[in-house]
Protein backbone atom coordinates (compact mmCIF):
# COMPACT_ATOMS: atom_id res chain seq x y z
CA UNK A 1 0.00 0.00 0.00
CA UNK A 2 2.71 2.40 1.11
CA UNK A 3 5.01 0.99 -2.04
CA UNK A 4 6.64 3.76 -3.76
CA UNK A 5 7.05 1.60 -7.00
CA UNK A 6 8.77 -1.39 -7.69
CA UNK A 7 11.95 -1.89 -7.02
CA UNK A 8 12.90 -4.04 -9.28
CA UNK A 9 12.39 -2.02 -12.61
CA UNK A 10 14.89 -1.59 -14.61
CA UNK A 11 13.92 1.36 -15.14
CA UNK A 12 13.23 2.87 -12.35
CA UNK A 13 16.69 1.92 -10.71
CA UNK A 14 18.67 3.82 -13.75
CA UNK A 15 16.34 6.76 -12.37
CA UNK A 16 18.12 6.27 -8.66
CA UNK A 17 21.58 5.10 -9.87
CA UNK A 18 22.11 7.77 -13.01
CA UNK A 19 21.84 10.66 -10.45
CA UNK A 20 24.21 9.49 -7.73
CA UNK A 21 27.32 8.34 -10.32
CA UNK A 22 26.66 12.20 -11.51
CA UNK A 23 26.82 13.61 -8.12
CA UNK A 24 30.31 10.83 -7.29
CA UNK A 25 32.16 11.98 -10.24
CA UNK A 26 30.38 15.44 -10.80
CA UNK A 27 29.55 16.62 -7.29
CA UNK A 28 32.42 19.13 -7.14
CA UNK A 29 31.69 20.53 -10.56
CA UNK A 30 28.25 20.85 -10.37
CA UNK A 31 28.90 22.92 -6.21
CA UNK A 32 31.63 24.87 -8.31
CA UNK A 33 29.05 26.07 -10.86
CA UNK A 34 26.15 26.88 -8.36
CA UNK A 35 28.77 28.78 -6.00
CA UNK A 36 30.74 30.85 -8.84
CA UNK A 37 27.40 32.11 -9.74
CA UNK A 38 26.96 33.96 -6.29
CA UNK A 39 30.80 35.15 -6.51
CA UNK A 40 30.75 36.05 -10.11
CA UNK A 41 28.08 38.76 -9.00
CA UNK A 42 30.29 39.61 -5.46
CA UNK A 43 33.12 40.32 -8.23
CA UNK A 44 31.09 42.40 -10.07
CA UNK A 45 29.95 44.45 -7.53
CA UNK A 46 33.37 45.00 -6.32
CA UNK A 47 34.50 45.97 -9.93
CA UNK A 48 32.03 48.50 -10.19
CA UNK A 49 33.24 50.00 -6.57
CA UNK A 50 36.63 49.98 -7.69
CA UNK A 51 35.70 51.66 -10.71
CA UNK A 52 33.65 54.20 -9.17
CA UNK A 53 35.95 54.99 -6.39
CA UNK A 54 38.57 55.93 -8.96
CA UNK A 55 35.62 57.84 -11.45
CA UNK A 56 34.99 59.96 -8.21
CA UNK A 57 39.10 60.51 -7.39
CA UNK A 58 39.26 61.67 -10.66
CA UNK A 59 36.55 64.15 -11.05
CA UNK A 60 37.43 65.45 -7.75
CA UNK A 61 40.81 66.34 -8.76
CA UNK A 62 40.18 67.66 -11.98
CA UNK A 63 36.56 69.74 -10.50
CA UNK A 64 37.85 70.86 -7.37
CA UNK A 65 41.57 71.12 -7.87
CA UNK A 66 43.92 72.82 -10.03
CA UNK A 67 45.87 70.33 -11.82
CA UNK A 68 49.35 70.94 -13.63
CA UNK A 69 48.92 67.63 -16.05
CA UNK A 70 45.82 65.37 -16.96
CA UNK A 71 45.78 63.48 -13.87
CA UNK A 72 43.70 60.50 -15.09
CA UNK A 73 46.86 58.30 -16.00
CA UNK A 74 48.77 59.56 -12.99
CA UNK A 75 46.16 58.23 -10.61
CA UNK A 76 46.00 55.36 -12.42
CA UNK A 77 49.34 54.54 -12.32
CA UNK A 78 49.67 55.37 -9.08
CA UNK A 79 46.45 52.82 -7.87
CA UNK A 80 48.76 50.29 -9.16
CA UNK A 81 51.48 50.95 -6.97
CA UNK A 82 52.26 47.92 -4.32
CA UNK A 83 53.81 48.11 -1.29
CA UNK A 84 55.89 44.80 -0.04
CA UNK A 85 55.68 44.33 3.71
CA UNK A 86 59.57 43.19 5.39
CA UNK A 87 60.16 39.79 5.95
CA UNK A 88 59.07 38.44 9.18
CA UNK A 89 61.30 35.28 9.26
CA UNK A 90 63.14 36.79 12.09
CA UNK A 91 60.95 39.28 13.83
CA UNK A 92 63.20 40.95 15.64
CA UNK A 93 62.91 44.69 14.40
CA UNK A 94 59.83 43.91 12.61
CA UNK A 95 57.89 46.82 13.85
CA UNK A 96 60.68 49.19 13.30
CA UNK A 97 60.76 47.90 9.57
CA UNK A 98 56.98 48.10 8.87
CA UNK A 99 56.79 51.71 10.34
CA UNK A 100 59.34 52.45 7.62
CA UNK A 101 57.76 50.62 4.47
CA UNK A 102 54.51 52.36 5.47
CA UNK A 103 55.22 56.23 6.88
CA UNK A 104 58.11 55.69 3.31
CA UNK A 105 54.63 54.92 0.73
CA UNK A 106 52.90 57.63 3.09
CA UNK A 107 55.72 60.36 2.11
CA UNK A 108 55.44 59.47 -1.54
CA UNK A 109 52.30 59.71 -1.59
CA UNK A 110 52.32 62.93 -0.30
CA UNK A 111 54.81 64.39 -2.46
CA UNK A 112 53.20 62.52 -5.82
CA UNK A 113 49.96 64.52 -4.89
CA UNK A 114 52.16 67.39 -4.65
CA UNK A 115 53.74 67.47 -8.01
CA UNK A 116 50.10 66.07 -9.90
CA UNK A 117 49.08 69.94 -7.33
CA UNK A 118 51.38 72.29 -6.45
CA UNK A 119 49.19 74.65 -5.05
CA UNK A 120 47.05 72.39 -2.68
CA UNK A 121 46.53 72.65 0.71
CA UNK A 122 46.90 70.95 3.90
CA UNK A 123 43.69 69.75 4.09
CA UNK A 124 42.84 69.15 0.95
CA UNK A 125 46.68 67.04 0.35
CA UNK A 126 45.19 64.85 3.02
CA UNK A 127 42.01 64.33 1.73
CA UNK A 128 42.73 63.19 -1.99
CA UNK A 129 45.30 61.11 -0.34
CA UNK A 130 42.63 59.10 1.75
CA UNK A 131 40.48 59.23 -1.28
CA UNK A 132 43.50 57.64 -3.22
CA UNK A 133 43.94 54.93 -0.26
CA UNK A 134 40.16 54.11 -0.50
CA UNK A 135 40.13 53.36 -4.62
CA UNK A 136 43.68 52.08 -4.06
CA UNK A 137 42.44 49.12 -1.44
CA UNK A 138 39.22 48.84 -3.68
CA UNK A 139 41.41 47.98 -6.39
CA UNK A 140 43.32 45.48 -4.59
CA UNK A 141 40.39 43.54 -3.10
CA UNK A 142 38.95 43.12 -6.70
CA UNK A 143 42.17 41.53 -7.94
CA UNK A 144 42.49 38.81 -4.97
CA UNK A 145 39.16 38.35 -5.21
CA UNK A 146 39.35 37.59 -9.29
CA UNK A 147 42.37 35.87 -9.11
CA UNK A 148 41.03 33.42 -6.42
CA UNK A 149 37.86 32.68 -8.25
CA UNK A 150 39.90 32.68 -11.52
CA UNK A 151 42.21 30.22 -10.10
CA UNK A 152 39.81 28.13 -8.30
CA UNK A 153 37.69 27.89 -12.05
CA UNK A 154 40.78 27.12 -14.06
CA UNK A 155 42.02 24.22 -11.94
CA UNK A 156 38.21 22.74 -11.70
CA UNK A 157 38.96 22.89 -7.81
CA UNK A 158 36.40 23.29 -5.85
CA UNK A 159 37.94 23.37 -1.97
CA UNK A 160 39.78 25.97 -3.51
CA UNK A 161 36.98 27.95 -3.91
CA UNK A 162 35.67 26.98 -0.71
CA UNK A 163 37.50 29.27 1.72
CA UNK A 164 36.60 32.43 -0.67
CA UNK A 165 33.09 32.04 -0.18
CA UNK A 166 33.44 31.74 3.36
CA UNK A 167 35.20 34.82 3.24
CA UNK A 168 33.14 36.94 0.97
CA UNK A 169 30.28 37.98 2.84
CA UNK A 170 33.06 39.91 5.39
CA UNK A 171 34.90 41.21 2.38
CA UNK A 172 31.92 42.48 0.71
CA UNK A 173 31.38 44.33 4.32
CA UNK A 174 34.52 46.01 3.99
CA UNK A 175 34.55 47.01 0.50
CA UNK A 176 30.83 48.53 0.58
CA UNK A 177 32.23 50.14 3.67
CA UNK A 178 34.83 51.93 1.78
CA UNK A 179 32.73 52.71 -0.73
CA UNK A 180 30.13 54.51 1.51
CA UNK A 181 32.67 56.23 3.00
CA UNK A 182 33.79 58.40 0.08
CA UNK A 183 31.40 61.05 0.32
CA UNK A 184 32.51 61.57 3.92
CA UNK A 185 36.19 62.29 3.00
CA UNK A 186 35.07 64.54 -0.13
CA UNK A 187 33.05 67.21 1.51
CA UNK A 188 35.05 66.85 5.08
CA UNK A 189 32.19 65.22 7.29
CA UNK A 190 33.10 63.65 10.87
CA UNK A 191 33.02 60.04 10.56
CA UNK A 192 32.45 57.38 13.70
CA UNK A 193 36.17 56.56 13.97
CA UNK A 194 36.52 60.57 14.73
CA UNK A 195 34.52 60.00 18.17
CA UNK A 196 37.63 60.04 20.34
CA UNK A 197 39.54 62.99 18.28
CA UNK A 198 35.68 65.06 18.90
CA UNK A 199 35.90 64.40 22.44
CA UNK A 200 39.40 65.38 23.29
CA UNK A 201 39.17 68.41 20.70
CA UNK A 202 36.27 70.37 22.67
CA UNK A 203 38.65 69.54 25.60
CA UNK A 204 41.56 72.03 23.74
CA UNK A 205 38.95 74.45 22.43
CA UNK A 206 40.47 77.85 24.91
CA UNK A 207 43.43 75.97 25.48
CA UNK A 208 46.62 77.23 24.10
CA UNK A 209 47.85 74.24 21.11
CA UNK A 210 51.00 73.74 19.47
CA UNK A 211 52.22 70.95 17.17
CA UNK A 212 53.91 68.46 18.88
CA UNK A 213 54.76 65.77 15.90
CA UNK A 214 53.77 64.81 12.44
CA UNK A 215 49.84 66.12 12.06
CA UNK A 216 49.20 65.71 15.49
CA UNK A 217 48.09 68.63 18.07
CA UNK A 218 48.92 68.63 22.17
CA UNK A 219 47.62 71.15 24.64
CA UNK A 220 47.28 71.52 28.00
CA UNK A 221 45.05 72.28 30.58
CA UNK A 222 44.09 71.55 34.71
CA UNK A 223 41.36 69.75 36.00
CA UNK A 224 40.61 69.45 39.59
CA UNK A 225 44.68 70.11 40.15
CA UNK A 226 45.49 67.61 37.68
CA UNK A 227 47.38 68.54 34.82
CA UNK A 228 46.23 67.30 31.59
CA UNK A 229 48.15 66.93 28.21
CA UNK A 230 45.76 66.61 25.33
CA UNK A 231 46.58 64.66 22.40
CA UNK A 232 44.76 64.11 18.95
CA UNK A 233 45.83 64.58 14.94
CA UNK A 234 45.46 67.68 13.77
CA UNK A 235 42.23 68.32 12.61
CA UNK A 236 39.91 69.23 10.50
CA UNK A 237 42.39 67.18 7.96
CA UNK A 238 41.42 63.74 7.12
CA UNK A 239 44.45 62.44 9.39
CA UNK A 240 45.32 60.08 12.12
CA UNK A 241 48.25 62.12 13.52
CA UNK A 242 51.38 60.17 15.23
CA UNK A 243 50.43 59.92 18.63
CA UNK A 244 53.17 57.45 19.44
CA UNK A 245 56.10 60.32 19.17
CA UNK A 246 53.96 62.97 20.75
CA UNK A 247 53.56 61.09 23.44
CA UNK A 248 57.16 60.08 23.53
CA UNK A 249 57.95 64.14 23.29
CA UNK A 250 55.78 64.33 26.28
CA UNK A 251 57.17 61.62 28.43
CA UNK A 252 60.69 62.76 27.49
CA UNK A 253 59.98 66.25 29.47
CA UNK A 254 57.64 65.62 31.93
CA UNK A 255 56.81 63.19 34.35
CA UNK A 256 53.55 61.08 32.93
CA UNK A 257 51.28 59.34 35.89
CA UNK A 258 48.53 57.64 33.86
CA UNK A 259 47.72 57.52 30.12
CA UNK A 260 44.16 57.83 28.81
CA UNK A 261 43.06 56.47 25.10
CA UNK A 262 39.23 57.06 23.85
CA UNK A 263 38.62 55.69 20.70
CA UNK A 264 36.34 53.51 18.26
CA UNK A 265 36.42 50.18 18.26
CA UNK A 266 34.69 46.89 16.60
CA UNK A 267 31.38 45.93 18.28
CA UNK A 268 30.75 42.41 18.02
CA UNK A 269 27.57 41.46 16.21
CA UNK A 270 24.75 41.28 19.30
CA UNK A 271 26.27 44.66 20.62
CA UNK A 272 24.27 47.92 20.82
CA UNK A 273 25.80 50.33 18.16
CA UNK A 274 27.36 53.77 20.25
CA UNK A 275 27.37 52.03 23.49
CA UNK A 276 30.67 52.70 25.62
CA UNK A 277 33.20 50.50 27.27
CA UNK A 278 36.32 51.09 29.50
CA UNK A 279 39.04 48.97 30.13
CA UNK A 280 42.83 48.86 30.43
CA UNK A 281 45.49 48.55 27.56
CA UNK A 282 46.19 50.89 24.44
CA UNK A 283 43.36 51.33 22.33
CA UNK A 284 44.49 51.84 18.88
CA UNK A 285 43.89 50.12 15.52
CA UNK A 286 46.02 50.64 12.33
CA UNK A 287 48.87 48.04 11.20
CA UNK A 288 50.15 48.19 14.95
CA UNK A 289 52.95 50.28 14.99
CA UNK A 290 51.37 52.91 17.27
CA UNK A 291 50.38 50.59 19.28
CA UNK A 292 53.79 48.58 19.75
CA UNK A 293 55.28 51.91 20.53
CA UNK A 294 52.67 53.35 23.11
CA UNK A 295 52.59 49.88 25.07
CA UNK A 296 56.73 50.43 24.71
CA UNK A 297 56.64 53.53 26.78
CA UNK A 298 53.91 52.91 28.82
CA UNK A 299 56.26 50.03 30.17
CA UNK A 300 59.57 51.31 30.00
CA UNK A 301 58.07 54.03 31.92
CA UNK A 302 55.68 52.03 34.18
CA UNK A 303 52.31 54.26 33.76
CA UNK A 304 48.94 52.35 33.44
CA UNK A 305 47.27 52.81 30.53
CA UNK A 306 43.40 52.95 30.22
CA UNK A 307 40.71 53.29 27.41
CA UNK A 308 37.53 54.11 26.99
CA UNK A 309 36.15 53.10 23.72
CA UNK A 310 32.93 53.59 21.77
CA UNK A 311 31.55 50.98 19.68
CA UNK A 312 30.73 50.71 16.19
CA UNK A 313 30.61 48.50 13.02
CA UNK A 314 32.99 48.84 10.23
CA UNK A 315 30.51 50.98 8.24
CA UNK A 316 29.64 53.37 11.05
CA UNK A 317 33.72 53.73 11.62
CA UNK A 318 34.39 55.07 8.27
CA UNK A 319 31.17 57.06 6.95
CA UNK A 320 29.36 59.79 7.76
CA UNK A 321 29.18 59.99 12.11
CA UNK A 322 25.80 58.42 12.98
CA UNK A 323 23.44 60.64 15.38
CA UNK A 324 23.96 57.53 18.04
CA UNK A 325 27.01 58.36 18.19
CA UNK A 326 27.60 62.20 18.10
CA UNK A 327 25.23 61.47 20.68
CA UNK A 328 27.73 59.91 22.83
CA UNK A 329 30.10 62.96 22.66
CA UNK A 330 29.49 64.57 26.34
CA UNK A 331 28.59 61.07 27.75
CA UNK A 332 32.15 60.03 26.92
CA UNK A 333 33.88 62.89 28.34
CA UNK A 334 31.85 63.02 31.58
CA UNK A 335 33.29 59.26 31.75
CA UNK A 336 36.58 60.49 31.13
CA UNK A 337 36.80 63.00 33.83
CA UNK A 338 35.10 59.98 36.18
CA UNK A 339 37.92 57.84 34.89
CA UNK A 340 40.47 60.49 36.10
CA UNK A 341 39.08 60.77 39.43
CA UNK A 342 39.34 57.31 40.19
CA UNK A 343 42.32 56.92 38.45
CA UNK A 344 44.53 59.70 39.94
CA UNK A 345 45.35 61.85 42.98
CA UNK A 346 46.23 65.38 42.99
CA UNK A 347 48.93 66.86 41.81
CA UNK A 348 49.27 64.10 39.29
CA UNK A 349 50.23 64.38 35.32
CA UNK A 350 47.34 62.69 32.91
CA UNK A 351 48.06 61.96 28.98
CA UNK A 352 44.57 62.07 27.25
CA UNK A 353 44.72 60.95 23.61
CA UNK A 354 42.04 61.21 21.43
CA UNK A 355 42.65 58.26 18.55
CA UNK A 356 41.16 58.18 15.50
CA UNK A 357 40.78 60.29 12.17
CA UNK A 358 40.12 63.77 12.67
CA UNK A 359 38.17 64.35 9.59
CA UNK A 360 36.18 67.35 10.10
CA UNK A 361 36.93 67.82 13.82
CA UNK A 362 38.94 70.57 14.86
CA UNK A 363 40.62 71.62 17.91
CA UNK B 1 19.05 40.44 -2.61
CA UNK B 2 15.42 40.76 -3.42
CA UNK B 3 14.60 42.37 -0.30
CA UNK B 4 17.13 44.50 0.34
CA UNK B 5 16.57 48.54 0.43
CA UNK B 6 18.83 51.16 -0.89
CA UNK B 7 19.62 53.64 1.50
CA UNK B 8 20.36 57.18 1.87
CA UNK B 9 22.34 58.75 4.58
CA UNK B 10 21.07 62.94 5.08
CA UNK B 11 23.76 64.87 6.67
CA UNK B 12 22.74 67.27 9.22
CA UNK B 13 24.60 69.83 11.44
CA UNK B 14 23.02 70.64 14.76
CA UNK B 15 24.34 74.28 16.17
CA UNK B 16 23.86 75.84 19.22
CA UNK B 17 23.90 78.73 21.04
CA UNK B 18 26.29 78.87 23.95
CA UNK B 19 24.08 81.81 25.27
CA UNK B 20 20.71 80.29 25.40
CA UNK B 21 21.60 76.58 25.27
CA UNK B 22 19.24 76.58 22.54
CA UNK B 23 19.89 73.88 19.58
CA UNK B 24 18.98 74.13 16.37
CA UNK B 25 19.43 71.12 13.26
CA UNK B 26 19.35 71.87 9.64
CA UNK B 27 20.68 70.48 6.71
CA UNK B 28 24.26 70.22 6.56
CA UNK B 29 25.62 72.69 3.90
CA UNK B 30 29.39 72.38 2.60
CA UNK B 31 32.00 73.87 4.65
CA UNK B 32 30.54 73.06 7.69
CA UNK B 33 33.12 71.83 10.63
CA UNK B 34 32.66 71.03 14.19
CA UNK B 35 33.32 73.77 16.87
CA UNK B 36 33.03 76.88 14.42
CA UNK B 37 30.45 79.90 14.54
CA UNK B 38 27.87 79.40 12.44
CA UNK B 39 24.39 81.84 12.45
CA UNK B 40 23.18 84.29 14.65
CA UNK B 41 20.57 82.66 17.65
CA UNK B 42 17.22 82.93 16.20
CA UNK B 43 16.00 83.56 20.52
CA UNK B 44 18.70 85.48 21.50
CA UNK B 45 21.63 87.89 20.19
CA UNK B 46 24.29 85.05 20.37
CA UNK B 47 26.02 83.15 17.56
CA UNK B 48 25.58 79.59 17.79
CA UNK B 49 28.50 77.11 17.57
CA UNK B 50 28.08 74.05 15.43
CA UNK B 51 27.71 71.43 17.93
CA UNK B 52 27.06 67.74 16.39
CA UNK B 53 27.30 66.55 12.28
CA UNK B 54 25.96 63.48 11.89
CA UNK B 55 24.09 61.62 9.40
CA UNK B 56 20.49 59.59 9.54
CA UNK B 57 19.79 56.45 7.23
CA UNK B 58 16.59 56.28 5.18
CA UNK B 59 15.64 53.56 3.28
CA UNK B 60 13.82 53.90 -0.23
Amino acid sequence: MFSMGDDSDPLMMLVWIIPIIIFVFYGQQIQLLVTSGEIKKAIKKLDKFSSDSKKELIDYVKNNLEPVDEPTKKIEQFLDYFTIMPVDMDPNGIVEKVRHTVRSREDYTRNHIKSLLPNISEIELNRVQTLLELASSLQMIHKIVNHMFLTAKKQKNYPLILPLQMILPFIMEHAKAMQAAIPAFKTGQPIGDGIGPMVVGKMMLNEEKEIISFQTVMAKTTFEQRKLFLLKAEGPSSTVGRPDEALQKIIDTNKIDVIIMVDAALKMEGEDSASIARGFGAAIGGIGTEKFQIEAIATTNQIPVFSIIVKQSVKEAITLMSKDIADQADNVRSQLYEMILENTAEGQSIVIIGVGNTIGVPQ
Amino acid sequence: MIFSKEEIIFAYTVEKCPKCNKLNRRDFSEGDVLFTPASKCSFCDGITVIEKIYGEIFQK
